[in-house]
């Protein structure tokens, strides 16, 4: 039934259908037309999909127009219609999380990309150790959120840090983690070490599949370093950057754990984002209709940047 | 032609599907999975007492038999036993440790009414007391019954106390503790890890709370936060900046076992860093002070804690009330390892000693300050029976605090701020239906 389904859905859909239907009618021999066949073999997905990604997207949005506690149970669920988002339109901790949030992502995304491709194209040329380079820059992302949590810690002790050891000599002492002016300086920093690792792997592989012989070309014309890579690396890697770009905004959206784990949202609200906010709210405050109204809007901004970005880098890659 | 039976593919799949499926009664609530025995969860690790409590319970009631499931006692742990009990999971009695989660849970149908059970038992009488109330009463109704009792005291590192000739105090006021703070400090060691509750101390329950708004406009939550600031500018308070980098609110027993800091205003919980010094190296004594008086008053920032508190949904409603009394009445005494002091006072003062103290309890600690100051009858605890918007107003007064301490902020502004968050936060909450 299955290959059948979809011959009929294409034939419904599209005037193209006969020749989908002529095509599908030709299906590779093997394949049966046993459509609950697939269907069993996703099931266990399927249902872990729709219990724990389905059902808690769905219940968020119902969520966001009321008022509930959670420990009442669901009887205990008041609707109150958009009162939650005219309560975030006015609440000043809310607004105060957008700007930590939009000053993480701005500085973070930017320095994780720009740095990621330095050392993406540098790690791309022949050099000795190559491997193990990569692997070293590689590893941040791949360590345990709690050892990188309390290694920074200790590092960024104001008094005792090996970093303002280092700082000291310069005549610079920053609080790191114990100043509201500099916590998030200090996870931004953090964020931008974890993630240069993975940016620089996603330009390394980008690079790899930039065309050989528009280099040869451009050495032939005479072109500058700067001329190659503006008019030949830049539009090579642009899909990459886009989707790094993309990631690491919805990464540091959703950005929680080094929060939880280093400040708690702390000193006073100094690196309380969004995502933070909204686990407070939550489950501090147990303002569960409110948390979800604050995730609506989060991915509502979220979605904009996303296509925002998207439509920026529309004809301006390279495609080969 | 029709193929009969099934191919290897297929049957794979079907053993995924039912892989799948398999996970499907785990989400059942029906009350057919309920257990036999009765189900405790609490915080406190099963080692550390409560195993021997229900050790004790099944000795002494051998017809009924207790599992005890520990959850950690942090924001995740709390919603975990929420959603479990609303959720259906087999819980018939739980330990509620913070006062935020306590009013939620008695307010939202989650905790049965012991009212007249307490009535009924003539031993358990001092849990209808609203005076210094050790019962968490919703609407006039127990819905939940203090385990412990947690007076806040003054620890003295005596080795240190002895070199700097300080006195020992038996009552002293909050200048005076700054004075001695003061006196303590080396170049090595700080003189107090911090200054005590200066507004609760001289406020009492519910001290943040003035009618249906909030009390920050009372001239001691800018005292606490100025003693503060001016203590750890002069150097004999811990500097926040550490206490922030390193954790401290959590780890403070690391700094005062290292003879980082001296003066230690604590509460019973952490005796059991002292206790043994196999686990927990240090050579020092302790000694025991009162929390020192603000103005003339002196409550003590201490509180009755670690409700006991029924499912409403329990079937086993007698058992579960059985196990209770047990435990108020006769059962705590493991407990006292763990640094819980029982909220009746049905143990004699040796029990409590050698119980809470361990084996050694002369060779790590000054017991007769311990029996004066911790064990004092006529201690007054703070315990608060308002709980509105609770969490909202412990984190504002603890960001303002921090930035306060940090030296980024003045006292007044920052009681300011905490005042007009706490305001809207209890406005907030009383328009709530």
């Amino acid at each position: 039934m299955g290959t059948a389904t979809v011959a009929e859905t294409s034939a419904a859909a599209k005037p193209t259908a006969a020749r989908t239907k002529k095509r599908t009618k030709k299906a590779p021999p093997g394949i049966r037309p046993k459509g609950w066949v697939g269907l069993l073999f996703i099931l266990p997905n399927l249902l872990g999909v729709i219990a724990f990604t389905l059902i808690p997207l769905v219940s968020v949005v119902v969520l966001a127009f009321t008022d509930w506690n959670l420990v009442s149970g669901l009887g205990g669920i008041r609707f109150t219609g958009t009162d939650n988002f005219v309560a975030i339109a006015q609440d000043p901790a809310f607004w105060k999380a957008v700007g930590l949030t939009l000053v993480y992502a701005g500085v973070s995304v930017p320095l994780t990309v720009i740095l990621g491709l330095a050392l993406g194209i540098a790690l791309n040329r022949p050099l000795p150790g190559r491997a193990a380079l990569r692997a070293i820059f590689f590893l941040p992302y791949i360590v345990n959120i709690v050892a990188v949590g309390m290694t920074w810690l200790m590092l960024m002790n104001p008094n005792s840090g090996l970093v303002n050891q280092v700082l000291g000599g310069l005549g610079l002492e920053p609080g790191w983690f114990a100043s509201s002016n500099w916590a998030l300086p200090a996870l931004i920093v953090m964020a931008v070490w974890g993630g240069v690792g993975y940016a620089s792997l996603i330009y390394m592989s980008a690079l790899q599949d930039a065309p050989r012989q528009l280099y040869e070309a451009a050495d032939i014309d005479g072109a500058g370093a700067w001329t190659k890579f503006r008019v030949i690396t830049w539009p090579s890697v642009l899909p990459s950057t886009i989707f790094l770009v993309v990631t690491l905004i919805i990464g540091v959206s959703q950005g929680f754990g080094l929060i939880a784990l280093i400040t708690a949202g702390g000193p006073g609200d100094s690196t309380t984002t969004l995502s933070y906010y909204m686990y407070q709210t939550g489950f501090q405050f147990y303002r569960f209709g409110y948390a979800s109204a604050i995730g609506l809007v989060t991915f509502a901004g979220v979605l904009v940047l996303t296509l925002l970005t998207w439509r920026a880098q529309r004809g301006r890659a390279l495609h080969d | 032609m029709r193929r009969k039976g099934f191919s290897r593919r297929e049957a794979l799949a079907v053993l995924g599907a039912a892989a799948g499926t398999a996970v499907l009664p785990g989400c059942s609530t029906d009350q057919g999975s309920r257990s036999a025995a009765l189900q405790v969860w609490g915080g406190v690790p099963p080692e550390s007492g409560p195993a021997a409590v229900v050790e004790a319970f099944q000795r002494k009631f051998p017809q009924h038999k207790v599992t005890y499931t520990r959850y950690v006692n942090d924001d995740r742990g709390n919603l975990k036993l929420d959603t479990a009990l609303q959720g259906g999971v087999d819980i018939d009695v739980y330990f509620t440790y913070g006062l935020g989660p306590l009013a939620l849970r008695a307010g939202s149908g989650l905790a049965a009414d012991l009212t007249d059970q307490v009535r009924r038992a003539p031993e358990l009488r001092p849990f209808l007391d609203t005076e210094q109330p050790r019962a968490y009463f919703d609407n006039g109704r127990v819905k939940g019954l203090a385990t412990a009792s947690v007076p806040s005291f003054v620890m003295f590192n005596e080795k240190l106390r002895r070199q700097a000739g300080v006195e020992l105090p038996h009552e002293w006021t909050i200048e005076e503790y700054r004075a001695t703070a003061k006196r303590l400090t080396t170049a090595d060691t700080v003189g107090a890890y911090r200054v005590p509750d200066v507004a609760r101390i001289a406020l009492g329950p519910d001290y943040w709370y003035d009618g249906d708004r909030s009390n920050f406009g009372d001239p001691h939550f800018e005292q606490e936060f100025r003693i503060g600031q001016e203590m750890i500018a002069e150097g004999s308070a811990f500097r926040w900046t550490e206490v922030l980098s390193r954790h401290l609110d959590v780890y403070q027993q690391n700094a005062f076992l290292g003879e980082e800091f001296h003066l230690w205003p604590t509460w019973p919980f952490n005796l059991r860093y002292l206790r043994d010094a196999k686990m927990y190296p240090h050579d020092f004594k302790v000694s025991f002070a009162p929390l020192p008086t603000v103005d003339g008053r002196d409550w003590n920032s201490g509180e009755c804690g670690n409700f006991l508190m029924v499912n409403p949904k329990s079937p086993k409603q007698e058992v579960a009330w059985e196990f209770i009394k047990f435990y108020l009445t006769e059962g705590s005494g493991p407990m006292l390892s763990a640094g819980q002091l029982p909220s009746l006072s049905n143990l004699s003062e040796d029990q409590v000693i050698s119980g809470m103290l361990g084996e050694e309890p002369e060779r790590y600690f000054d017991v007769e300050s311990f029996r004066r100051v911790v064990l004092d009858p006529k201690l007054k605890l703070a315990t608060g029976t308002r709980l509105t918007a609770f969490p909202e107003i412990r984190l504002a007064e603890k960001q303002q605090r921090d930035l306060c301490w940090l030296g980024e902020k003045a006292p007044g502004p920052a009681i300011r701020d905490v005042r007009r968050v706490a305001d809207a936060a209890i406005a907030r909450n009383d328009r709530r239906p």
